[in-house]
């Protein structure tokens, strides 16, 4: 037998081998490997608990809101000064989107279109934050005082973006279908998006698009909390 | 006691082999994309289980050389191809390679560990008799 050959041979097959456990190695550190079934609970669990931590911080805000009222109220009864700094109050919150509105406007609907063609099913394409953007902009342009995409009312800071499978608004998740809500001129609002090579048109080539008409909407108040951190009046 | 000793090199070769190419791999910088990630993983099983059976037919004394470069190779290609065609159709091949693999690399250390405990109870039977 050929001993020492054969050693080589071995050793060298077993470097290969350690090379393929290292490149292994290397890849199931970066990406985490496959998610064990364990792993998921904990993450499960994880969710679990943080939702019910949004659930009390939200119980939070609104005890929080309740005081403000109160304070409001108890200035109100302090005289007419204070009725009419009251009442600016009222504005200021109204355009700062912070109460809930109601009134004339329309609602569009915004889904992707299902297709099914022999024997296999999808979608023509998603719904994208552009789409969105659109209509909201088209919305702002034609007068709108107050929007709210899936009861998320669209303020001044309100982001609309892409993440992975949602689109984000007010750091929350959602996904089609959305559901627009415009308070305004019913006729205005909905002509503005329905012209001829509007954005009614141009996203209805590929996506389902529903306006209606209503005469009673509420949009809920941003739920947020809005603070200036580097922000300072001008003097 | 010579041949003892050459045996204890012939275990600890290969493991020195491996040693220096995990040294290696991670001081290069190769990697596999991710998704192939599960195919290398049945392809290190079959080549961790070849290295076990190479092992041990050097310490039975009938390594050959062409049957354990074909097998390494071989069997490790195999397994991801045919985890791969598995994941193509949705039949869970990749089982059977783990099964497959995973019992024969538990043979081939059982068959090791027996040769070795064979060597040390030789080793201390003849020291009784030395010792008398």
């Amino acid at each position: 037998m050929k001993k020492l050959g054969d050693r080589i041979l071995l050793m060298l097959v077993c470097i290969i081998l350690g090379l393929m456990l290292a490149a292994q190695f290397k890849n199931v550190q970066n990406v985490g490997g496959s998610v064990s079934l364990q792993r998921a609970q904990e993450l499960t669990a994880q969710i679990q608990k943080l939702n019910q931590e949004i659930e009390s911080q939200q119980k939070l805000i609104q005890e929080l809101e309740d005081r403000v009222k109160e304070y409001e109220s108890a200035a109100q009864d302090a005289g007419k000064l204070n009725e009419a700094m009251y009442k600016d109050l009222e504005r200021a919150r109204n355009l700062a989107g912070l109460t809930d509105l109601e009134g004339a406007g329309i609602v569009v609907t915004v889904n992707h279109i299902s297709y099914q063609e022999s024997g296999e099913s999808g979608i023509i394409r998603n719904v994208y934050h552009e789409d969105l953007l659109m209509l909201v902009n088209e919305l702002n342009a034609a007068g709108a005082e107050a929007i709210a995409i899936n009861d998320e009312r669209i303020i001044s800071t309100t982001e609309i973006r892409d993440a992975g499978d949602y689109i984000v608004i007010n750091t929350n998740r959602h996904s089609a279908p959305f559901e627009i809500k415009a308070l305004g001129n019913p006729d205005t609002l909905e002509a503005s998006l329905m012209l001829l090579g509007g954005v009614a048109d141009t996203l209805g080539e590929d996506l389902e698009i529903k306006i209606r008409k209503e005469n009673s909407i509420k949009i809920p108040k941003y739920n947020g909390v809005l603070q200036f951190e580097y922000a300072v009046p001008v003097q | 006691m010579q041949k003892a000793y050459r045996q204890v090199i012939d275990m600890w070769l290969p493991l020195l082999g491996i040693l220096i190419g995990i040294i290696l791999g991670m001081v290069l910088p190769i990697s596999i994309p991710t998704a192939y990630s599960s195919y290398m993983s049945i392809a290190v099983l079959a080549a961790l289980d070849s290295v076990f059976g190479g092992i041990r037919a050097s310490l039975e004394k009938n390594f050959q050389a062409d049957v354990f470069i074909s097998g390494f190779f071989g069997n490790a290609i195999l397994a991801a191809g045919l985890a791969y065609i598995g994941d193509r159709l949705d039949v869970p091949i990749y089982l059977c390679a783990i099964f497959v693999f995973g019992y024969r690399l538990f043979n081939n250390f059982a068959q090791i560990r027996r040769h070795f405990l064979g060597i040390l109870r030789k080793k201390s039977y003849t020291n009784k008799y030395s010792d008398k």
